[in-house]
């Protein structure tokens, strides 16, 4: 099951190969849309109530160095799966405009998906560092092809940084299985929890420097793709010459591989280390919220403002797993989750008026509202979303995560944090008044050449407004269906090794 | 006496007589005479090294057939075989003639030899066996003011070193008291190896390894003969010759493995707790030899030069290996040389092709190439990914195996400056992909579509097929067949794990 939704988008590949250029769009929206369909059915079959992974498949791959094509999902992984495609089928209606190269184009975001899929379900190291990996080739090429005129820039330094990141993440991967002996994730999971329940704070790998050392490298190799502050330079470049059902899937997916890594691997493997890192790994958050804030206000091109907007959103994303607390690791997972449909859809609504006008520079706009009516609520939805208006998914993020950030060890740089949220909220209003208010410049004014919102257009922007808005007012669906792993195993783990590392109260 | 052991080596010295016989009888007015000659000898000594009895069975004393020494004449044969191909379908010239051939099986014999010897005298002679035909074939093109340069600084470079080498054999020889490897294995057991002429004489002796291998500093040469030579010959003296220089550095070294702590002072000591000469030695050679590689790589703007530079850098992988000196180590050697020999063999030739096709090996000028040659950009990306260490690729498997026994003997902070090479060479990997996919903004529409022809295109699916394949599948079966060679090595006493 698991295995058909991950390579069914090979055979897209495939089928993509095979057929005329002409039919490649279709092939890709159809096969998204199986894709979809198939991880819809997936949810019905599994219980995130049960302990453990699910629809589990293991095989022995390579049996010299013991490793298994093993996969399997639980409710944590279950939700990003279908954020993953969900967002992908929305973007592969969005890909409709894409003109250059449209086989090319077609058959790399299918082999994006089967990478992005193969993370979430990979329960192997070697698989997942495998599928980690093949992501990049893909978005490579997806970026340096068909992105904007600094493509060639833009493309080679996300791959060098994402690739700098892999390589200390699979330097951390080499010292855990060298010490466990294994490259099952739940099997290093259960020892990692067994050390602690035994108070060894020197964990699987024997020995704190090295776990510290271990727990650093990884949080890079993930902190690169979130990306964290100080990691995040790539990521503006990236999106600005991104295509944008590209930026869709890069903001809306590819930004929660890191965060998927840290709550999935780099926690549970070093919980100790984790919470030593804890206050570090605050203040690199606040100063992400915080500085991504700033320097999101200070964006004249539209694109690159929503680019830095992620970074500040991504920041509450380890600001709640630094809290160690349930309600924070769930409200960072809440804000992934809010943060891939809303980011997605802020990313269409550039891409939008990109076509349409072809700058992005948000002082020649004005008063676009009176002329694209339909456009402007969409994108006035998406901004009050993503500013965290109550009533939206962003809110109950926002909110989850700084109740979660308070209840934590850290307090003093949550409330820095919330400096953030002022600021976010004035950037947003400032464009929305700029961009879409006052009056409309002559040029925009001919309704022939800014129509407003064209059916494919509606096909993407409504499903994923729907979304936020279903997930803003009723949090319990996808809550319940991830907090499982985090109520029942990390956050206990966490708590044991703040008990050791503080002498022995819980 | 049992003379089964240098049969392949007879079938080599037969086909070197019977290809200069039949090149003068035909008077070249059939080139695929010795062609076809060449290569059925190639073959046949390699599926005849496979049938032999490696038990470990010596000749004279100074020759041995153990699986180590039988995979390295495979593996120098194959090669050989690939490169006639590839030189028939690379830029230089379209028939190979038979000074050609007799060349490139004299240069195959010379390695047949070094990977069977175990006597330095032997060592030596194998290893000149190699060089001077290889600086013949590197100045081939006589027409080529180009060639004949790289020809001259082969020459002058490998003579140097040579001629140090010798000097550091003999006085190991004066030392050890004898010339076999036998007798330096048990001298290694004597205080003989805390003399300070023992540390000399090793440095010295690396140079003429480090030489064959292209490892820093005596790689000046490799890029001017790289770039100077046909590209299908680069080829070979960057994956054969290479890898007959690790074979005989490993029985070299293997030797002397568990020589006491040299006189260097314990602060070596410390950080290289084999306490071994070797490892100071090899430890500092290969970062610097891939950190130096890697950057000078950043720079090139020509294919050829640029593959040169990354053939350096990988030589310093491969040397981490060995300073690291474990069984899981030189298996994981042997399992990235196999890699390596596929991944670089297409790289030279898919150079050797497209400078055939566009005239020039400038990376400007593959612009646009991955819509006008799909075939052959697909084939140099897969590749140039692979070389780069990035998964399902071949290349990946092996690095991950290397830096997994690296880490394993203790040496985090040599792996992590492996494994940030590997990220540093992505950036010049990539900027030939980008050539030729990123950049084709000049014309909308591709000029003209060229497709491979049948001939280049079963070679690359020979040697980029395993790429994939090995990245995927199979690669388990290769690395325990990798560490049974390994096991079977002589006198490699220290090998823990």
């Amino acid at each position: 099951m698991l295995s058909l939704l991950v390579f069914l988008p090979l055979a897209g590949l495939l089928a993509c190969w095979a057929a005329p250029a002409k039919l490649a769009r279709v092939i890709n929206v159809v096969t998204c849309g199986a894709v979809l369909a198939l991880s819809v059915s997936v949810w019905m079959q599994v219980d995130y109530g049960a302990a453990g992974y699910q629809l589990e498949e293991s095989h022995a791959w390579i049996e010299a160095v013991g490793i298994n094509y093993h996969v399997g999902i639980d409710g944590l992984a279950l939700s990003l799966i279908l954020l993953t495609t969900f967002v992908s089928f929305v973007s592969a209606i969005a890909s409709w405009k894409i003109e250059k190269q449209v086989k090319g184009y077609h058959m790399m975001f299918l082999l994006l998906l089967t990478g992005m899929l193969g993370v979430f379900v990979a329960l192997d190291l070697f698989l997942f560092y495998v599928f980690w990996e093949i992501m990049l080739l893909p978005m490579y090429f997806l970026i340096g092809i068909w992105g904007g005129p600094r493509r060639q820039y833009a493309a080679i330094k996300f791959f060098l940084y994402t690739l700098f990141g892999s390589v200390l993440l699979l330097a951390a991967v080499i010292l855990v299985v060298l010490q466990t002996d294994t490259w099952s994730i739940p099997q290093i999971t259960a020892m990692a929890r067994e050390a602690m329940t035994n108070g060894d704070t020197a964990g699987i790998l024997g020995s704190v420097g090295l776990s510290l050392a271990a727990f650093i490298g990884m949080f890079i190799g993930f902190a690169v793709k979130i990306p964290s502050f100080p990691f995040h330079t790539w990521l503006p470049d990236a999106h600005v010459e991104a295509p944008t059902p590209i930026s869709m899937i890069l903001a809306g997916v590819l930004l929660k591989m890191g965060g998927y890594g840290l709550i999935r691997i780099a926690y549970p493997f070093f919980p100790t280390a984790a919470v030593d890192m804890g206050l570090m790994v605050s203040i690199l958050s606040v100063i992400a919220i915080v500085y991504g804030a700033f320097v999101a206000m200070a964006q004249t091109d539209f694109k690159r403002m929503i680019a830095y907007s992620s970074v500040s959103h991504m920041g509450f994303v380890t600001l709640g797993l630094a809290s160690g607390t349930e309600i924070g690791i769930n409200g960072a997972m809440y804000m992934m989750l809010a943060h891939g449909t809303i980011s997605a859809m802020l990313f269409m609504i550039v891409g939008v008026i990109y076509d349409r006008a072809h700058h992005r520079e948000i002082g020649r706009f004005g008063g676009l509202a009176w002329v694209m009516p339909k456009y402007f609520i969409f994108a006035s939805f998406a901004f009050f979303a993503s500013l965290g208006l109550p009533g939206f998914s962003g809110f109950i993020a926002e909110l989850t995560t700084f109740v979660g950030a308070f209840n934590g060890p850290h307090q003093t740089w949550a409330i820095i944090a919330l400096l953030g949220v002022v600021i976010t909220a004035a950037y947003y209003l400032r464009t929305l008044q700029k961009v879409y208010l006052l009056e409309t410049p002559d040029v925009y004014k001919d309704a022939s050449q800014y129509p407003d919102l064209t059916r494919r257009e509606w096909a993407v922007l409504l499903p994923l407004a729907a979304v936020t808005l279903y997930m803003g007012i009723i949090p319990a669906t996808a809550m319940d269906m991830y907090s499982g792993f985090i109520v029942n195993h990390l956050v206990p783990v966490l708590n044991v090794s703040v008990g050791l590392l503080t002498g022995g109260l819980v | 006496m049992d003379w089964s052991s240098i049969y392949p080596a007879v079938v080599l010295t037969v086909g070197i007589l019977g290809v200069l016989l039949a090149d003068l009888l035909t008077k070249g007015r059939k080139p695929l005479v010795p062609i076809g000659m060449t290569i059925a000898c190639l073959l046949g000594a390699a599926a005849w090294a496979l049938l032999l009895d490696t038990s470990g069975t010596t000749v004279l004393g100074v020759l041995v057939v153990d699986k180590f020494a039988v995979v390295f004449t495979v593996f120098c044969c194959v090669t050989g075989a690939i490169t006639v191909f590839a030189t028939m379908r690379g830029e230089a010239f379209r028939r190979p003639g038979g000074e050609f051939l007799v060349l490139l099986l004299t240069a195959v014999l010379g390695m047949n030899m070094l990977a069977m010897s175990a006597d330095l005298i032997v060592l030596y002679l194998a290893f000149e066996t190699i060089s001077i035909p290889s600086y013949v074939l590197v100045a081939m093109r006589r027409a080529d003011a180009k060639s004949n340069e790289a020809g001259l600084k082969y020459v002058l470079f490998g003579a140097v070193s040579s001629a140090v080498m010798l000097y550091g054999l003999s006085m190991l020889v004066g030392l050890i008291g004898g010339t076999s490897l036998e007798a330096l294995a048990m001298a290694a057991q004597t205080p003989v190896t805390t003399q300070p002429m023992f540390v000399v004489a090793c440095v010295m002796i690396f140079a003429g390894f480090a030489f064959k291998i292209s490892a820093v500093p005596f790689h000046f040469w490799a890029p001017d003969v790289y770039a100077g030579a046909p590209s299908s010959v680069a080829g070979f003296l960057a994956v054969a010759s290479k890898a007959a220089g690790f074979a005989a550095l490993i029985r070299v070294v293997g030797a002397t493995v568990t020589a006491p702590l040299q006189p260097l002072g314990d602060a070596l000591g410390s950080l290289w707790p084999q306490g071994n000469v070797w490892f100071g030695i090899l430890a500092i050679a290969a970062v610097l030899t891939m950190t130096i590689g890697n950057l000078a790589a950043l720079r090139q703007r020509e294919i050829k030069r640029l593959l040169a530079w990354s053939s350096i850098a990988h030589a310093g992988y491969m040397l981490l290996a060995l300073a690291v000196w474990s069984e899981a180590s030189l298996a994981a050697l042997l399992f990235y040389m196999v890699a390596y020999l596929f991944m670089n063999l297409a790289a030279f030739l898919l150079a050797g092709i497209s400078i055939r096709e566009l005239g020039t090996g400038e990376l400007s000028a593959m612009r646009g190439l991955g819509r006008r040659h799909v075939g052959l950009a697909l084939a140099f990306a897969v590749v140039l990914f692979s070389l780069t260490g990035l998964p399902p690729f071949f290349g990946f498997v092996a690095k991950l195996q290397l830096f997994y026994a690296v880490f394993d003997q203790g040496f985090v902070w040599l792996g992590v400056i492996g494994l940030v090479n590997g990220v540093i060479s992505l950036y010049y990997y990539a900027r030939v992909i980008a050539a030729m996919y990123l950049q084709d903004d000049d014309d909308e529409k591709p000029a003209k579509t060229m497709k491979l022809a049948v001939p280049d295109a079963m070679l690359c699916m020979f040697l980029v097929a395993p790429v994939l394949v090995f990245g995927v599948l199979w690669w388990g079966g290769l690395w325990d067949w990798a560490v049974v060679v390994v096991r079977d090595l002589p006198y490699i006493v220290g090998a823990g794990s």
